[in-house]
């Protein structure tokens, strides 16, 4: 199969599923824009000026992850027990079209939630980001974004029945946006929880998007890179047809 | 068109391993209905999900137009369509939503994708709900949408559709038959697998019984009839009623004709051949006692209940 063709499939997939989603989420998916205005709220009382930037990007990669994490993986879960998913099974396209038509019908409301976040932390609580690195960190949200994609497909599929999906959705978001240093810098850590801290994307999406902020180069190269290889990863992984196929 | 040769399929677990199909061959060819009947848990649907590229087969080969599916199977994917059992489609993608979409992904090109889906919307008689949601159709409209969906694409060749009609109304699922049944002008294959044996009737040009995850039987409707060493049925209702005449009466027949079947209110037994003057009147003599019977040729039900050992006495 083609590059193109898959291209297009994935073209096809996705406004699809965004069209779905419009209609049977839009207004649930609509609050999720503003959710996490509350957070930023209340984290931004407690925290001194100098994590403000910190703070505000925890908050977004907490909704970006639980977005696309959760999301993804209840549509998995919704497809299975409509038998929809033995469906797209049997479509000659391959497993990457599918999960990633899936997240990226969900990626506008993330997208949409993350500048809503940013423009409320700039305007509101004066946290100082310039404009002109916005459209560096719209991009930074899609590539930590991404680097998130697999952990929803993994749920999805493999979690059984759609009630275990919801269980470990929530496990697995509560774990990576927690138990990640997104809210504080990882230096805080002891060192033995760094190590284990590195090993999760939200560590890096952190590092890279704070970098971002700060105009750190050396950070953005290497946290970037490393996103890159989770997304590379990811795709190479679902790719190769795990579970697509069952042995 | 398929051609399925020696497949196997095995599943490995700690409490050992567990074979759901052993040494199948199985042939569609174009414009050509094969039912797979069978027993819950017999295998067909194993069988399905292999040829349907969801399950690899532990052994064996599939070829669906030419192309390998286990080597192969997106190129094979091309020309295969599945109908999974009791799927739904989108509940919130229009009729002609679904079939578009699911058109293009089937390599119908983009600016073609209109009108293409107009005409498959029309050929499956799915025109006027074009614009309708899917959460406002019924049971067997839903099934349409889902054919309507299968059929889409330019390089379909095979239909699999596991338990078509399950859960809908038989008004609907005659018409769903209707449906599949004019998709032979298509020239397309259908493999269908199915617990309603007159939709196998209705349908099937060759039946395949499987049990036990091997294939016990293959042929033409009257060909697995004919498999019966006898030829007709009588069946007596109001067991539950019984006068003494009556019951003895029963038992003569008994003694003559071997029970098949018998549950508290029925019994069925074999009869040779249901039009001869003595089989005649021995169902007369029931009915002068009251008794509900009545003859009729051997049907694929009681060659499928036969093969599958479900035949004798069940219930007695």
């Amino acid at each position: 199969m083609s590059g193109w063709s898959t291209l297009r499939n994935l073209g096809t997939a996705t406004e699809m599923l965004l069209v779905e989603s419009m209609r049977e989420l839009g207004i649930v998916l609509g609050f999720t824009i503003i959710f996490p205005i509350g957070i930023l709220f209340f984290l931004n009382q407690l925290v001194v000026p100098e994590l403000r930037v910190q703070v505000l990007v925890g908050t977004i990669m907490m909704e970006t992850a639980l977005l696309n994490i959760n999301a993804l993986a209840q549509s998995l879960g919704n497809d299975k027990s409509t038998r929809i998913f033995d469906l797209w099974v049997s479509l000659p396209v391959s497993p990457v079209v599918y999960a990633l038509s899936n997240a990226l019908s969900l990626l506008p409301y993330t997208l949409a939630s993350a500048l809503f976040t940013l423009g409320v932390a700039v305007t509101v609580f004066h946290v100082a980001i310039g404009w002109a690195v916005f459209p560096l960190l719209v991009g930074g949200f899609v590539l930590v974004w991404a680097s998130t994609l697999g952990i929803g497909y993994l749920v999805g599929v493999y979690a059984g029945t759609p009630r275990q999906i919801n269980a470990w959705a929530q496990i697995v978001g509560v774990i990576l946006t927690f138990f990640a240093p997104i809210f504080y810098p990882v230096t805080i850590l002891p060192v033995p929880l760094q190590a284990i801290a590195y090993a999760w994307p939200l560590t890096w999406g952190s590092q890279f998007l704070v970098a971002l902020v700060h105009g750190s180069s050396g950070t953005t190269m290497l946290a970037g890179a490393v996103l890159v290889a989770y997304v590379v990863a990811w795709i190479v992984l679902i790719g190769t047809g795990l579970r697509w196929r069952q042995a | 068109m398929l051609e399925v040769r020696g497949v196997s399929k095995t599943y490995k677990s700690r409490r050992g391993d567990k074979r759901a199909n052993d040494a199948i061959d199985l042939t569609v060819r174009p414009g050509e209905i094969v039912a797979l009947l069978g027993p819950n848990g017999a295998g067909k649907t194993t069988l399905l999900r292999q040829i349907a590229g969801q399950l690899l087969p532990s052994a064996g080969t599939i070829e669906v137009a030419g192309v390998d599916m286990v080597r192969h199977p997106l190129a094979a994917k091309e020309f295969i369509s599945v109908i999974p059992q009791e799927c739904e489609p989108k509940l919130n993608l229009t009729v002609e939503e679904h079939v578009r979409y699911f058109a293009q992904l089937k390599g119908v090109p983009r600016s073609d994708a209109r009108r293409y889906t107009t005409d498959l919307l029309r050929a499956t008689g799915l025109e006027t709900y074009q614009g309708k949601l899917v959460r406002e159709l019924s049971g067997g409209l839903r099934r349409r949408v889902l054919i309507a969906i299968a059929l889409a694409g330019p390089h379909v060749r095979l239909l699999l559709l596991d338990e078509p009609t399950t859960g809908v109304d038989p008004e609907a699922r005659r018409s769903v038959w209707q449906l599949i049944d004019g998709l032979r002008a298509r020239r397309i294959g259908i493999l269908l697998t199915t617990h309603y044996i007159e939709e196998a009737e209705y349908l099937a040009d060759r039946v395949a019984i499987v049990n036990g995850g091997r294939v016990v039987a293959e042929g033409t409707v009257q060909a697995i009839r004919d498999r019966l060493p006898y030829r007709g049925r009588l069946e007596v209702r109001g067991l539950d009623h019984l006068t003494p005449e009556g019951r003895a009466s029963l038992r003569e027949a008994e003694r003559k004709y071997p029970a098949t079947f018998r549950t508290g209110n029925i019994e069925r037994l074999q009869v040779q051949d249901p039009f001869r003057a003595d089989v005649i009147r021995e169902v007369e003599g029931l009915h002068a006692l009251g008794l509900e019977a009545s003859l009729a040729p051997v049907s694929l039900e009681d060659a499928y209940l036969s093969l599958v050992d479900g035949s004798t006495a069940e219930g007695s």
